[in-house]
């Protein structure tokens, strides 16, 4: 199961019935391996666990050490129902446990989620601990302190012509296992979904995910849901499992467990959790038996993780998947296109007909697409955009310039909502916009190219642009994580002529990283313009391309600006008059001129700015 | 149900058989059990006698906070299977029936690291049962995986001794038919102490309390505060520590400033040897005087600086008793001889589990585990390290005296083990509680 | 009525405390401010130099020789940790750096454990010190005062390395803007090992200084390094002086919570962390917007 590919190109089914045949063989198989059922019981759970983990961490991105709060939790009620409430159906019990967990994980995940990164894993460490004592002191009453709660029944049918009684050992295995396949396959349903895309490109770049239209915030609250119903789910079936439902699945040591069995097996591939529990638990288990190193075996395992997180970066999953590659690159070599050799841009990719625009809601020629008055940005004592008063046509095609310092950029991070302006207004098709966020300022058709790429660089050209199309057409948030990503509707057209349009059709399998970087300032722009925006900013599109590649890329913006209206900031002056209608010119923070390329070329004031009044010393 | 997959065959009537009437020549009146049918197979039984051995699985912290604890318990362990298949005197002292093995049967164990976690200890002793069909089932220093323990065995039907217990729970509410414990507890070490501090230090004082944050500690302050309360003491203060704190400073400035005469520190393992520490260099040990209700093992020497002088505690054990049991000498001697050093009331306890399973196989003459349960609930006196022992049917605890004992000051000792002064040995009987007064119902045979 | 012997004692306690997470934080958050790292072995590091002191202790029975070998062996060992392991994981994302920290935490417990066993050791206080002092309140271990005036000093040792040399110079230029400093010239690889060494020492002094009032165990680092955590994210991750300050505010909130009810002081902790994420994200004294 490789993370990185959005789609899916291997059979449909054909890792369900992988994973189908291996946990019906394996009571056969394994027992000549040596392994004992309880084992073998164990390694599911925390496979089980290890599913909602993976998609929290190996596909969203998000490092949480705090899972144990929400294994416990779903155990904890499970077993609880169970043992002193008396409740009767076991299936029944863990399911409500689950959707205790789950919750749970969104309250917790309210919190936790107002920070990334570096934060976001210190509080998860945190609320790991604050559980453990909860769970062990005040609560007491209902987790039994720290003898946890014992005496948990297995589960029994009663199916009418059979009865099935599932207790302990190889008996219980089949209901771990079925629980684990259906786990691992709505898993699988989860990361092929257009919501298992999104997660992705937010593991990849979450400013870009939210400024293509994607509510960033909402996805990783889902994600994290998804982790805790994994996770309480797996902690009932350990009470189950057990007989027994002990207070140390809250420790921290339980989140730290799981980590470490993730990294090893290898994270974004949903078994990776399954395979590294395996290892763990043999290692457990044959250091501490068959070498009889005692206490130290944790000190061996230490070692082996912290290798692998150095040298195999996917774990033992991803190891053997290089393995796999390399081997066939050695049976049969293949022709790496030549960085170099970026596609050209072909000629006919130019009568691909436009993406049609947002429909513009307001009327031509009248009232601008855009208007800002009294754009102000102070940073502390600096003060980067003074009092802008700018308004643009629809159907224009504007350029900014202004040398160093003069506030372009930041200038265009107000317009997208980027960043706050400390004082003024920006209204975008008759609407106030100001102060509205990146994501929302994309879903209503104003996006912008960076100055730097901003690219999701795990996937694909391909699966790059859709990304940006799949929060066009399915609006900033969506809970699709059933289906299919290539029954969206419309999407593959819309990426294909997105691609079409930036001439990057030839290249659409290339990931990222293999691209040249006239063609990643490509890809650049068709993020941008594959929501279909009304309103484009460019951001120097121009920057750091040959002069072969200027010529290009100044075609495809013209072909591109066909029913829609552009903002450019450029250096490139003279590709900027090619292309622009009309000119405004910032220096300082403000707006020094406005008019068409003609007149800035000869205006006294712009030749003083960037070259500091020559002109007048040479008349002189 | 069992999970084991095997049927009875000739051989195994044939063995029950033999087994049954050795069993029959030896206990002499004894029923005899020469039908197979009566004894269907349950748990490891007996898939787990088939062979020459039969195996007993342990479970023990040797990281974590109670390390030091368990590594004693587990050499008390290691010597009583050494002394039952070699049939050594001092175990057929305690054990009449004992030949050589068990049964006949030479016994085997395997250890595993529970780090005190009722989890891991779970784990450990599931595989014990399902790879070597163990038929005994040991360990624990901390009750929660005493009560763990005593769950899983009451499930897979597999015998179960505790190793050090304090909780009153053990053998109260998480009680088990499958499970049977040696040691003192709670309830008894308050009963036996109380007196003793009330006498040395009058009534009507005022007490400061450190308490581990688990259920053992509450029992244990509980157990006290309630006979204590019956002397006119009160309590001023009671400090709730978590496990594993390492800074009892805001704790221990709460007791300073309480105006308490005794403090009494119900904390164990390392957190008993922290708190009592800075307990001194907070100037406590000098206003106050400490009392230790629950021994641990090591404290003395681990604190170090002479703390434990003048503090009386409770134990279940101390070498000293040498010189008044002759099986205490002969076990301390024993143990000095193996292991270098005189042992502490874990190892002591867990010789004594094992020799008192060792007379209930016996006697039962099988391994059936429904009539080893009898075997023990009979209440057959045995001679003990420290006189005479028998387990309460009704709820598998073993009652035997409590041990009171005084810490020696520096000067003192005799040697450097010479820790404590044996005060008094009290007898069990007028210190446990009525049977049931803490909830225990013990669950089905089978 | 408040026992008011008991609240100045438990607030002098806690400057006491909080002067020791102050120590360990200001390692930890010039190490995550200049190179970017969070550092999940410095619980580990603390432990260490409580070990290395430990063992020096052993051999010449000096406890100078026992701070010192504290200090300067995590110095050592920071600088080869880094070298040899962290810069190899700069160009990666954080989640694999704070991994790999995690798992050599784990390792150097499990190798002290495998050396020394779990046994607690004890390293006691030097002569001169041991004893207690009456402080009119309270009657407190001379030691534990005599420790809050060698964290202090130890604090201002390395305010003064911070702010009045010219390497502090580079590694607060380097916590604002590594990039920069890079392209000023200045050799910042070299900058970032000297950093994480300090930080490293900045621990495993702590670790040794306080080894004399809890004893020696692998497990002391595992519950520093979470208040550590929330003591960073209170004063703002980067800032030297919010470490400080946070450090003193975390042990106030440790032992005025304990007068009242001390199994909750754990959780106040965290409840006081949540509040400044939610109230103040950057920290008191950090700057904003940074991550």
């Amino acid at each position: 199961m490789n993370a990185d590919r959005l789609y899916d190109r291997s059979p449909r089914f054909v890792i369900e019935l992988i994973t189908a045949g291996c946990l019906v063989a394996a009571p056969f198989v394994l027992p000549y391996l040596g392994a004992a059922p309880n084992t073998v019981n164990r390694i599911l759970v925390w496979g089980l666990f290890g599913i909602g983990f993976d998609i929290l961490f190996g596909y969203t991105g998000l490092l949480s050490f705090g899972q144990s709060a929400l294994y416990g939790t779903g155990g904890m009620v499970a077993a609880y129902l169970l043992t002193r409430a008396g409740f009767p159906h076991v299936v029944t019990a863990l399911v409500i446990g689950m959707v205790a967990a789950a919750a749970v994980g969104y309250l917790v995940g309210l919190v936790a989620l107002r920070r990334t990164g570096i934060y976001f894993a210190m509080i998860t460490v945190a609320i790991a601990e604050v559980f453990y004592f909860v769970e062990f002191n005040p609560l007491s009453e209902f987790t039994g302190g720290e003898n946890g709660l014992p005496g948990v029944p297995t589960p029994r049918f009663d199916l009418g012509f059979v009865k099935l009684d599932f207790s302990t050992g190889w008996s219980l295995y089949p209901f771990l296992a079925f629980c684990y396949f259906l786990g691992i396959v709505v898993a699988l349903r989860i990361v092929r979904s257009p919501f298992g895309a999104v997660l992705r490109a937010i593991r990849d770049n979450p400013l870009r995910a939210a400024a293509v239209g994607h509510n960033v915030h909402g996805y990783k609250l889902a994600a994290f849901v998804i982790a805790a119903a994994y996770a309480g789910l797996a902690g009932g079936l350990l009470g189950v499992m057990q007989a027994f439902m002990p207070p140390d699945a809250f420790m921290f040591e339980t989140s730290g467990q799981l980590v470490m069995q993730t990294a090893i097996g290898g994270r974004g591939t949903l078994f990776g959790p399954l395979v590294g529990a395996s290892v763990w638990l043999f290692l457990q288990d044959f250091l501490q038996g068959t070498l009889g190193l005692g206490a130290s075996w944790k000190l061996v395992l230490g070692i082996v993780f912290v290798l692998l997180v150095a040298f195999l970066r996917q774990g033992i999953i991803g190891g053997i998947r290089d393995l796999v590659r390399w081997l066939r690159h050695r049976a049969a070599p293949v022709q790496e296109v030549a960085a170099e050799e970026a596609a050209p841009i072909v000629p006919a990719d130019r009568h691909v007909a436009p993406l049609p625009a947002h429909a513009v809601s307001h009327g031509a020629g009248g009232e601008p697409i855009l208007r800002a008055s009294g754009l102000t940005k102070r940073y502390g004592g600096l003060l980067a955009n003074a009092d802008i008063d700018f308004a643009v046509m629809q159907g224009e095609i504007r350029g900014i310039i202004g040398p160093n310092g003069a506030g372009k950029s930041t200038f265009f991070k107000m317009l997208t909502c980027e960043v706050a302006p400390t004082s003024g207004t920006i209204v975008f098709e008759g609407s106030d916009i100001t102060g509205r966020s990146v994501t929302d300022v994309c879903q209503l058709g104003l996006t912008k190219s960076y100055q730097v790429n901003q690219l999701f660089n795990r996937l694909t050209v391909r699966e790059n642009v859709t990304i940006a199309a799949l929060a066009e057409l399915r609006g900033k948030f969506r809970l699709d994580m059933l289906r299919s990503l290539l029954n969206v509707k419309g999407l593959q057209e819309q990426v294909e002529r997105t691609l079409a349009l930036v001439g990057l059709t030839a290249r659409r399998d290339v990931p990222v990283a293999q691209l040249a970087y006239g063609e990643k300032r490509r890809l650049e722009i068709a993020l941008a313009l594959a929501s279909s925006p009304a309103l484009l900013l460019l951001d120097e599109p121009l920057a750091g391309m040959s002069p072969r590649e200027r010529v290009e890329t100044v075609g495809l913006l013209k072909s591109i600006a066909l029913g829609r209206t552009m903002i450019i900031i450029d250096h490139d002056m003279d590709s900027l008059f090619e292309l622009a209608g009309r000119i405004t010119v910032l220096q300082e923070g403000r707006v020094l001129v406005e008019g068409t390329p003609e007149e800035i070329k000869s205006d006294a004031k712009v030749q003083e700015a960037y070259l500091g009044g020559v002109n007048e010393d040479l008349a002189a | 149900m069992s999970n084991s997959k095997h049927s009875p065959t000739r051989r195994d009537f044939m063995r029950l058989g033999l087994g049954a009437a050795g069993g029959l020549a030896a206990s002499g009146g004894f029923i005899p059990r020469v039908f197979a049918a009566d004894q269907p197979p349950i748990g490891t039984f007996p898939a787990g006698v088939s062979g020459s051995s039969v195996f007993i699985g342990i479970a023990v912290p040797r990281t974590g906070t109670y390390a030091v604890q368990g590594e004693d318990e587990l050499k008390g362990w290691q010597l009583a299977v050494e002394h039952l298949n070699s049939g050594h005197p001092l175990m057929k002292q305690i054990s009449p029936k004992t030949k050589k093995g068990v049964l006949g049967k030479e016994v085997k164990y395997g250890v595993a690291d529970s780090a005190a976690k009722p989890n891991d200890a779970v784990q450990a002793e599931q595989r014990f049962i399902t790879e070597n069909k163990a038929v005994l089932m040991t360990g624990s220093t901390s009750s929660a995986v005493a009560v763990a323990l005593n769950k899983l065995a009451q499930r897979e039907k597999v015998l179960y001794v505790t190793g050090i217990s304090g909780s009153n729970d053990t053998t109260g509410k998480d009680c088990v038919r499958y499970g049977f414990r040696q040691n003192f507890y709670g309830q008894t070490a308050a009963a036996a102490i109380g007196p003793v501090i009330v006498k040395a230090y009058g009534k009507n004082k005022k007490v400061a309390y450190l308490t581990p944050d688990y259920t053992y500690g509450h029992t244990v302050t509980k157990s006290c505060q309630d006979y204590l309360a019956t002397a006119g003491w009160t309590t001023v203060t009671n400090q709730v520590a978590p496990l594993g704190a390492p800074d009892y400073s805001s704790y221990l400035l709460n007791v300073a400033n309480s105006g308490a005469d005794v403090l009494i520190n119900v904390n164990w393992g390392h957190d008993a040897v922290l708190s009592t520490q800075q307990a001194q260099r907070f100037g406590i040990l000098d206003k106050m005087k400490l009392v230790i209700p629950y021994q641990i093992p090591f404290l003395a020497p681990e604190v170090g600086n002479n703390l434990t002088a003048g503090v009386y505690a409770a134990t279940d054990f101390w070498w000293t008793l040498e010189d008044k049991f002759p099986l205490a000498k002969m076990f301390v001697d024993e143990f000095r001889k193996k292991f270098g050093y005189n042992p502490e009331w874990g190892a002591n306890n867990a010789y004594m589990s094992f020799a008192m399973w060792a007379d209930a196989v016996e006697n039962a003459g099988t391994f059936y585990p429904p009539d080893v349960i009898k075997s023990f609930e009979a209440g057959r006196k045995l001679q003990s390290t420290v006189g005479e022992v028998y387990i309460r049917k009704e709820d598998h605890q073993c009652v035997r005296p409590v041990i009171i004992v005084q810490g020696k000051k520096q000067a003192e000792m005799k040697n450097k083990e010479d820790f404590w002064n044996v005060l008094e040995i009290v007898p069990g009987e007028g210190l446990m509680q009525k049977p049931d007064a803490f909830g225990c119902k013990l669950g089905d045979y089978t | 009525m408040i026992n008011w012997a008991n609240f100045i004692s438990q607030v002098f306690n806690g400057l006491a405390l909080g002067a020791l997470l102050a120590l360990i934080s200001s390692g930890l958050t010039i190490i995550y401010g200049t190179l970017g790292v969070l550092n999940l072995a410095h619980g580990a590091m603390f432990m260490l130099g409580g070990y290395a002191g430990f063992v020096a202790y052993q051999a010449t029975g000096s406890y100078i020789v026992a701070v010192a070998a504290g200090a300067l062996s995590l110095l050592v060992l920071g600088i080869v940790m880094e070298r040899v392991i962290i810069r190899h994981f700069y160009g990666r994302p954080h989640e694999d750096q704070l991994l790999v920290t995690f798992g050599l935490s784990i390792c150097f417990v499990e190798l002290v454990r495998f050396f020394f066993g779990s046994e607690s050791r004890n390293v006691p206080p030097p002569g001169p010190l041991s004893g207690v002092v009456s402080l009119g309140f309270a009657i407190y271990p001379t030691y534990r005062v005599a420790l809050m005036g060698i964290v202090a000093v130890a604090l201002v040792v390395l305010f003064l390395v911070l702010y009045r040399t010219r390497l502090g110079m580079i590694v607060r230029a380097g916590i604002e803007d590594a990039v920069m400093v890079d392209s000023l010239g200045i050799d910042v690889y070299r900058v970032f090992m000297v950093v994480f060494g300090i930080g490293a020492m900045a621990a495993g002094f702590a670790g040794i200084v306080n080894a004399p009032v809890v004893s020696l165990t692998p497990e002391v680092g595992e519950a520093i390094l979470v208040q550590t955590f929330v003591v960073v994210v209170i004063g703002g991750v980067g800032s030297f002086p919010g470490a400080v300050l946070g450090g003193l505010i975390a042990g106030e909130i440790i032992s005025i919570t304990s007068m009242i009810n001390p199994g909750y002081a754990y959780v106040m902790l965290f409840a006081a962390m949540t509040l400044v994420l939610m109230l103040r994200p950057h920290g008191l004294l950090g700057t904003p917007g940074r991550e």
